[in-house]
């Protein structure tokens, strides 16, 4: 029913001659690394002036925002920078390990305690949580800067003569292409599908960014930045993929606890499943309207391990 | 999108016949190659199996050396079948049991005391079923009393739902081999001592016959596994039939299974993550420090798919039409671009690899801050990639060479090729 309905609309549309990677360089993936930096940058200034938790929550929370919608990009210099920008997930559970040996060992690693003499000096804790801020922002101008200053014009050059990595204008769309549906599958397989576990064995512990109760938000996040990289690519509407992420937007405003904490009473489950289905839908809708329009099939995802 | 697919179709009619021919030959040398490489797996297990029994029937140090010698040519024809893992259901399905990874390996038997205790990621981090004949799961009173193939395999694998509590396979006959790597990032691996396997009180560790018992089990169920898969790629075997009974769809088989180990397996999962995390633990086999074979031998599996030629641990040879011809007879310049790709792989693996058995180890490459270590890893990580791309040029074009093609998911749903 679904694919008779993406099929129809396919016939309708009008299908682009040759999708636009510079648009989403310029539209999207460049000025959201941009606003990641300044909210990251935006943090530390707030964690020097005082560390403790409830003023650095809001910072968080907007430099959390400006993640998502490039945080799924694991490509080139965002392969590595993303791990260690938003390491998730964790299945043998690093962060709480390192973080809890830092705090045991008060390992000066957390840097010159004077620093933050007015607020902090009795409280490694608070310190860490500075010294980590102070991190991100650094970590945040250098993935930017590896894309405006290199890996943008790598992607901007593909078929040129010289560029090595892309050696036509299709092999970079596959490229970014793969990042968008890639990013689909991980929000719906990792960010929904950890905590859901199994029916019998729900695993609300798992969900992303619990603690903050930002979980649900990230998949909404995740989801819009798809459909917006697709558009963008497309350089017209897709109606058949925004009408997707409306499906998304409804799901997810059906359930009540943002971070999942009650998936295992089963009509919150439900509720859950629902979204992951609207995720996936996404999915399939912007390989439908974008990708097989151009012809182009994903290529090899840097999640493609187990 | 029906017209442009019949369009392309009867275009390449003519040339289809031939190359429907010479895809099936390719087939054939994939499923021939993974029949040798599991025989192999199996004899050289067997081999495993014999040299435990030794150890366990009267052990010593000497023994012992020779069960580890045993499991570390075990490993050498067993890596090389990774490269059938994905994309064959199959194999992926069943991959869990033999070689899981990484490992809480508390689960298993004593650690040190900084391993730490349970985590938020896995209550039983710390079980020691060794030391342990009765646990509560979720409840639930177990009885391990006896040690048995049926209990590692059917109540402690993958226990509480957990992929690290891996109780059966290689990594865990490893570490009841070899021990922790107390080392840390400087020189050494695990160092248990042969008087963990001792009788009486010579025993160190506690529980050296529920050690013994633990190990003949999992080493049992390793050859018992090996021999399943070894029949499911004999003439009329399931997984044989998977990849032949459609061409298009086994072609794409062996190029997924070539571009995800390359890619998010190894480049990724087993190299760049752990050159992140900077944690000695995070390497393929860390127990024996052999990390740098495991991703040596990977890489030549992913070669030895593409060339169609397998040495077997016999020294005989398996070979036969390749992939590499297929795309010589559509790209003679992107078989030859795949193949470069693949010598420079096996370049950077190789330096990984001497620079370990020169005493560089692969825990020490990853220590924090070391330049030569990182540069070592990351080559064999940006080689990896860029086979990877050669892989996907050889995955468009095929597609466009019209190889013959019947009932593939990827007509109906082009995102479905690499799924």
């Amino acid at each position: 029913m679904r694919l008779t309905f993406i099929a129809a609309a396919l016939m309708l549309a009008t299908v682009p001659a040759r999708a636009d990677v510079g648009a989403l360089l310029d539209r999207h993936i460049l000025p959201g690394l941009a606003a990641f930096a300044d909210a990251t940058g935006a943090l530390a200034d707030d964690a020097a002036a005082d560390c403790r938790a409830p003023a650095l929550r809001p910072g968080l929370d907007a430099a959390f925002d400006a993640w998502l919608p490039v945080g799924d990009l694991r490509i080139e210099p965002s392969e590595t920078g993303a791990l260690s920008i938003a390491f998730w997930p964790d299945p043998r559970g690093f962060t709480q390990r390192t973080l809890a040996r830092l705090v045991a060992e008060e390992d000066p690693v957390a840097g010159d305690p004077t620093a933050f003499a007015e607020y902090a000096t009795d409280n490694y804790t608070c310190r860490l949580a500075a010294t980590i801020a102070a991190d991100l922002r650094r970590q945040a101008a250098a993935l930017a800067t590896a894309w405006t200053d290199g890996f943008a014009a790598t992607l901007r050059s593909a078929g040129a003569p010289g560029n090595a990595t892309y050696l036509s204008g299709d092999e970079a769309l596959r490229a970014v292409y793969t990042q968008v549906l890639g990013g689909l599958e991980f929000t719906a397989d990792q960010r929904l599908g950890r905590p859901m576990g199994t029916f019998d064995r729900p695993r609300p512990a798992l969900a992303e960014a619990r603690r903050s109760g930002r979980s649900l938000r990230h998949v909404i996040l995740a989801a819009q930045a798809g459909h917006d990289m697709a558009l963008a690519l497309a350089g017209h509407d897709l109606p058949v993929t925004t009408a997707a992420m409306g499906r998304v937007r409804d799901a997810a405003g059906r359930i009540s606890d943002p971070a999942f904490a009650d998936i295992a009473d089963p009509a919150a489950r439900l509720r859950v499943e629902v979204l992951q289905q609207a995720v996936d839908g996404l999915h399939t809708a912007i390989a439908a309207e974008l990708g097989t329009p151009m012809g182009i099939a994903p290529g090899f995802n840097a999640q493609d391990g187990d | 999108m029906i017209r442009t697919i019949l369009t392309t179709t009867a275009l390449a009619a003519g040339l289809a016949a031939a190359q429907a021919q010479t895809a099936a030959e390719v087939l054939d040398t994939y499923a021939d190659i993974a029949a040798a490489k599991y025989e192999d797996s199996l004899v050289a297990a067997r081999a495993l199996q014999v040299a435990v029994e030794t150890l366990t029937a009267d052990p010593s140090a000497q023994k012992l050396a020779a069960a580890r010698t045993a499991w570390l040519q075990a490993r050498v024809p067993y890596q090389q079948t990774e490269v059938y893992r994905f994309g064959n259901p199959i194999v992926d399905d069943w991959e869990g049991k033999v070689n899981a990874w990484p490992l809480d390996e508390g689960l298993i038997d004593y650690v040190d005391g900084a391993y730490g205790g349970p985590t938020d990621a896995n209550q039983l981090a710390a079980l020691n079923v060794i030391a342990n004949p009765t646990f509560t799961l979720s409840g639930t009173e177990i009885d391990a009393t006896d040690i048995t193939p049926a209990l590692l395999e059917d109540t402690l694998h993958e226990v509480d739902g957990i992929e690290a509590n891996v109780a059966t396979g290689y990594h865990a006959i490893e570490f009841l081999l070899w021990g922790q790597d107390l080392n840390g990032h400087g020189a050494g691996s695990g160092d248990r001592p042969w008087t963990d396997y001792a009788t009486g009180d010579a025993c160190t560790g506690g529980n050296c016959d529920r050690r013994a018992d633990y190990l003949t089990a999992a080493t049992d169920l390793l050859v018992s596994d090996l021999e399943w898969m070894a029949a499911q790629w004999t003439e009329g075997g399931a997984a044989r039939a998977a990849v032949t009974d459609d061409e298009r769809a086994g072609l794409t088989t062996i190029l997924t299974g070539m571009g995800s180990l390359s890619y998010g397996e190894t480049a990724g999962e087993r190299m760049r993550l752990g050159l992140m995390l900077n944690d000695p633990e995070e390497e393929h086999s860390c127990f024996a420090d052999n990390t740098h074979n495991d991703h040596y031998y990977d890489g030549l599996g992913i070669r030895n798919v593409y060339h169609g030629e397998y040495v077997r641990i016999d020294g005989s040879h398996v070979s036969g039409p390749s992939l590499s011809d297929l795309v010589a007879a559509t790209d003679p310049a992107l078989d030859a671009d795949m193949r470069i790709r693949l010598l420079e792989t096996m370049g950077a693996l190789g330096q990984i690899k001497t620079a370990a058995e020169a005493g560089f180890h692969y825990d020490m490459m990853l220590a924090r801050g070391d330049d030569g270590g990182e540069a070592l890893i990351m080559g064999g990580v940006d080689a990896l990639i860029a086979q990877t791309r050669s892989i996907e040029r050889i995955v468009a074009a095929l597609d466009l060479g019209g190889i013959a093609i019947e009932g593939s998911d990827s007509l109906d749903n082009p995102s479905a090729v690499f799924q």
